[in-house]
């Protein structure tokens, strides 16, 4: 009886909702590999075809040889990777700055972090071009590292200042009282303990990157210098979509992200629990 | 130790930033020296060419056209960038701004007249004239680049022009016994037979979405056959027989054609015709590969627009693309070699055929791939007949692009949804036009 | 563990005065932390913003040269009397804003409690849910476009098989569909933006605080709405606002599926913008519009903040 009304129980309040959610997150992806495994006259054929009915490699065959998708994802996969890299450094610092002092400017520069998302990115582009012409970064994978890390240091540090307040003071005061430095507090109290929201800012800046496309496009002016979106982007001509290649190329371009949500994903369990426990 | 680190990481990180900030004037200075001594040696040289309409059937093309170049011109290199239609404009505006152009560019007719007076381009005409090509390209083609810029001058040499017209299921036309439209009666009339409730068929679809202006336009100056301007210098936007046209044209919407034309684009139109839903569309022969790929071979063809009640084909001037060379080129006459190259009889045979447009170089007419597309001879035929109108819109008006996007667009979708009459719609656009115009006029024809 | 278990037990014995000395002493800590970020801001961001204001009181059409120069506040007037397109957009602006960050965070926070909870597959699921984020716009808008599609796309199909529709519908040309269909599709991309972020602060909650609201017999909405939520809200409040800011200028979708039609009904403010300085090249103009809408956004910005009493318990 208590088992039973157990089950009903996480059947209502776990397994029914998250079936539905996940079918809405799910039905989408699913066409999209279906699309990706069609051969081309196939994807606009009716009656449609839920499973493929001639399945076919051929479209990640094309994606992957033909346009040059080899080099675009390593271009992405260098910008993406040394922006987290930055973004984490420079994003921990000013999140623990907000989150930790008290200070005069604080607010002024709260406001400025806010100020910088409010320009629509279209707006930003020629200045920004001519920045980096100065700079002779155009066509360089640091315009667009640079770039994406000011863009992203606004909203990573909030994130982090937020994951920082969630951190108890006290027990970073108390490693101190205890004899360690403050930098060696951080370290082996406050990191830790950090380690999910770090995830989740690092996350969330590599996708920013991997999927920016507008400003990857105006700054680059090489094909061998593309990123992965201006590389798919080149798949849909006026004259033509090669819907199939398209959809094989993003399921490629999602590998990456999938790893890295699979990794991600084991950090934002209850970490902080499991630390004060005891 | 960590401590250590962590400053030398955050010292190393201020001093990248603070090189970066102080680094504007020094690396300028050594791009501009590398560029001076880049022109003195005899080391090959590197060309960048932008395609502005890069896309799987494009691209490939291209860089075998490039290949054949390098071939025969070892010591010239063409770099390829491929740039998506959509955003191909705003990759040139930027470029300009910020003066680091490529060497040659795909260039469309629309965008000569701004180009040149951003002096960004290079004057091509006595290139042009010393070369062979000039005897073979289209001359009303190179008229029309010459007559929209501001100097009369030459800035484009069009490699490849495009006309709109109709295409059709011949074999649902057969099957319903209907002809062919010739005359824009006769295209209503097709309209209402070959619409076919029980296999959900409709006789046409509209182009409603992105780019619905130039398909309206084309198609109102097809049936009336005027000029652009009167005599007076007065727009014919908005003449009674436009006001007629457009009523009609859009009367049929959502109750014989898809409902979804308000919103339609060149895939979702494109989409309707290849998945058998409906029997005409209105495009060019650009997109004869879709149809290829998606319907069986003889079930379709390209048809011109129907004629003006005078029987005459109307097409509109400019409809084509251009190789352009950007003025910050070192190697203008490097460069013009590639423009010669692709205008030659061998690459712009193989280019329109790879990519179903139509050749302006008068020899590739004979090829016998030529003959033997239906849709590239029936375009041709229309650019060859002495008879067929051509109109010039005024691509020079620097709004000229705006007014299509920001009145005619949203105006045909308010006309179709039945929020604006066809002539308050007209109206706005002959007004936004003149407006244009009068502003444009009085900076330069004081 | 045993070291933080150390601490804890410490924690208790702590003398919070000498902490405050020693804060008081590292003043320039605080400057010193918060550089990198001001320098990449300032070096590369100030100079575009900046931009967009100047070019607010000129007239600047990259595409006519001839007729730029100053043009004082005539864009701003132009804005606020003559333009027919400013009021309407600024309404879809909101209604777009309102309806998806709402409906982002309410299902992003069911998702984060659904997959806080333990289960079998339960990394699996997570990885799966949040994928939608992954996805690129260019991807994102056209497989949505194919599959709204009213000939070709799996919706119509589904719902015809399913007896709901009896005949194809136009989802994205019709008035009364197009906006809600792009706001689905949206949806299905923002969602997991919150899921992850709340997944991460949720993570963080101490556990005894559930156990103690247990032992005091909380039932389970209690202990959501006295202990999950006030622990969420300083990640719920700052989230939401970037996210509206974002959805404010997002336009990747919208763009690409309806184009602001049909007839105007699905263009929002920055589409408006977008519109007329990338396609238009009217940079003046389309920067005073900017300006408009930076203002807007920084009066919500600091009046949400105050409002929602940020960073006070």
């Amino acid at each position: 009886m208590f088992t039973a009304n157990k089950k009903v129980d996480k059947l209502l309040t776990l397994y029914l909702p998250l079936t539905m959610l996940l079918s809405f997150t799910i039905f989408p992806i699913y066409w999209t590999l279906n699309t990706a495994f069609k051969p081309e006259g196939d994807i606009v054929k009716r009656p449609l075809q839920y499973m493929p009915i001639n399945p076919t490699t051929e479209n990640f065959v094309t994606a992957w040889t033909n346009v040059g998708f080899a080099t675009f994802f390593k271009n992405s996969l260098i910008v993406g990777v040394s922006t987290v890299l930055v973004v984490l450094v420079c994003s921990t610092l000013s999140g623990y700055a907000l989150s930790r002092y008290q200070f005069k400017g604080k607010r002024s520069f709260m406001i400025m972090l806010l100020c910088t998302q409010f320009i629509p990115r279209a707006m930003m582009i020629i200045p920004l071009f001519v920045i980096f012409k100065n700079l002779g970064l155009i066509s360089n994978p640091l315009s667009l590292i640079i770039t994406y890390t000011a863009i992203e240091i606004p909203f990573t540090t909030i994130l982090m200042s937020g994951f920082i307040s969630n951190v108890p003071k006290e027990l970073e005061e108390a490693a101190v009282i205890d004899g360690c430095t403050k930098l060696q507090a951080l370290r082996f109290v406050v990191f830790p303990l950090l380690l999910p929201g770090i995830v989740a800012t690092g996350v969330f800046t590599f996708i920013y990157t991997w999927n920016e496309f507008l400003i990857a496009l105006m700054l680059t002016n090489q094909q061998s210098k593309f990123t992965l979106p201006v590389g798919l982007s080149t798949m849909m001509g006026e004259f033509s979509i090669n819907y199939g290649a398209l959809a094989a190329g993003s399921v490629i371009a999602l590998i990456p992200a999938v790893i890295l949500f699979a990794y991600a994903q084991k950090h934002l369990v209850n970490g902080m629990g499991g630390a004060v426990k005891g | 130790m960590i401590k250590k680190k962590m400053t030398t990481a955050f010292f190393a990180l201020t001093m990248a930033t603070g090189m970066l900030l102080t680094g504007c004037g020094g690396e300028e200075q050594a791009a501009t020296k590398t560029k001076k001594e880049a022109a003195k040696s005899d080391e090959p040289v590197t060309l960048q060419f932008w395609d502005e309409n890069a896309g799987p059937a494009r691209t490939p093309v291209w860089e075998e056209v490039i290949k054949r170049f390098e071939e025969k011109n070892p010591n010239i290199n063409v770099e390829y960038v491929g740039i998506p239609n959509s955003s191909a404009k705003s990759k040139y505006d930027a470029a300009i701004a910020a003066d680091d152009m490529p060497d040659i560019g795909s260039v469309q007719t629309t965008w000569l007249p701004e180009f040149s007076i951003r002096e960004a381009l290079l004057p091509l005409d006595s290139h042009f004239e010393k070369s062979d090509i000039s005897k073979k390209i289209n001359p009303s083609a190179t008229g029309v680049n010459k007559k929209i810029t501001q100097d009369g001058k030459l800035y484009g040499i069009p490699y490849a022009q495009n006309l709109d017209a109709l295409w059709i299921r011949t074999d649902w036309f057969e099957q319903a016994s209907v002809q062919e439209p010739k005359t824009w009666d006769e295209f209503f009339t097709v309209i209402e037979k070959m619409r076919d409730q029980a296999n959900n068929r409709y006789g046409f679809t509209i182009r409603g979405g992105a780019g619905a202006s130039f398909t309206i336009q084309r198609a109102m100056f097809a049936y009336s056959g005027l000029d652009f301007f009167d005599k007076n210098g007065k727009t014919n936007i908005n003449d009674p027989k436009h006001v007629e046209f457009v009523e009609k044209y859009f009367s049929y919407y959502d109750k014989l054609t898809p409902k979804s034309d308000i919103t339609n684009g060149y895939k979702e139109m494109i989409a309707g015709f290849d998945t058998g839903v409906v029997a005409m569309v209105h495009h060019n022969p650009g997109s004869y590969g879709e149809h290829n790929k998606a319907l069986p071979a003889g079930s379709y063809k390209l048809i011109p627009l129907p004629t003006t009640e005078k029987g005459q084909y109307v097409a509109e001037g400019g409809n084509a693309v251009n190789l352009a060379i950007f003025k910050s080129t070192e190697h203008a006459d490097e460069a013009w070699k590639f423009v010669e190259f692709v205008n030659s009889e061998e690459a712009q045979s193989y280019w329109n055929q790879q990519t179903g447009q139509i050749p302006t170089n008068s020899d590739v007419l004979d090829d016998k791939w030529v003959q033997d597309a239906q849709h590239i001879k029936t375009a041709f035929e229309v650019y060859n007949n002495p008879d067929t109108k051509l109109y010039e819109p005024p691509f020079y008006l620097p709004d000229y692009r705006a007014i299509l996007d920001g009145v005619v667009d949203p105006g045909v979708q308010a006309v179709m949804s039945g929020k604006m009459s066809a002539k308050d719609f007209l109206d706005e656009w002959a007004k936004a036009i003149e407006d244009s115009k009068a502003k444009y006029d009085q900076t330069f024809k004081k | 563990m045993s070291y933080s278990q150390g601490v804890t037990e410490t924690v208790v014995n702590s003398n919070k005065a000498v902490n405050r000395k020693k804060i008081k002493k590292d003043k320039w800590v605080p400057y010193l932390f918060i550089l990198p970020s001001f320098l990449i801001i300032l070096g590369f961001l100030f100079y575009p913003i900046a931009t967009v204001f100047y070019y607010s009181v000129q007239h600047y059409d990259v595409s006519a040269p001839y007729y730029n120069g100053f043009a004082g506040l005539e864009n701003f007037k132009e804005i606020f009397t003559n333009d027919k397109m400013f009021i309407p957009s600024l309404m879809n602006s909101l209604k777009w804003v309102v309806t998806e960050v709402g409906l982002q965070l309410t299902f992003g926070m069911i998702l984060a409690l659904l997959l806080n909870q333990t289960f079998k597959f339960r990394g699996v699921i997570r990885a799966v849910a949040f994928i939608p984020w992954a996805i690129s716009g260019v991807l994102a808008s056209t497989m949505w476009s194919l599959m709204f599609n009213e000939h070709m796309g799996v919706l119509n199909d589904l719902l015809m098989k399913m007896g709901i529709v009896d005949e194809p519908q136009a989802f994205l040309a019709s008035t009364s569909t197009a906006f809600t269909s792009v706001i689905i599709a949206e949806l299905w991309r923002g969602i997991p933006f919150f899921a992850i972020t709340l997944l991460a602060s949720l993570s963080s909650i101490p556990v005894e605080l559930y156990e103690a609201a247990r032992v005091d017999g909380a039932s389970r909405w209690k202990s959501f709405i006295y202990v999950t939520l006030p622990q969420l809200k300083n990640t719920i409040v700052l989230t939401t606002l970037l996210r509206v800011v974002w959805e404010f200028n997002n336009v990747d979708l919208l763009f690409n599926l309806t184009g602001g039609g049909p007839a105007h009904s699905t263009t929002t403010l920055t589409m408006y913008i977008a519109d007329l300085a990338v396609h238009g090249s009217n940079f003046g103009y389309g920067s005073a519009l900017t300006v408009v809408s930076f203002g807007i956004l920084l009066v919500f910005a600091i009046l949400y903040l105050k409002l929602s009493r940020y960073e006070k318990e």
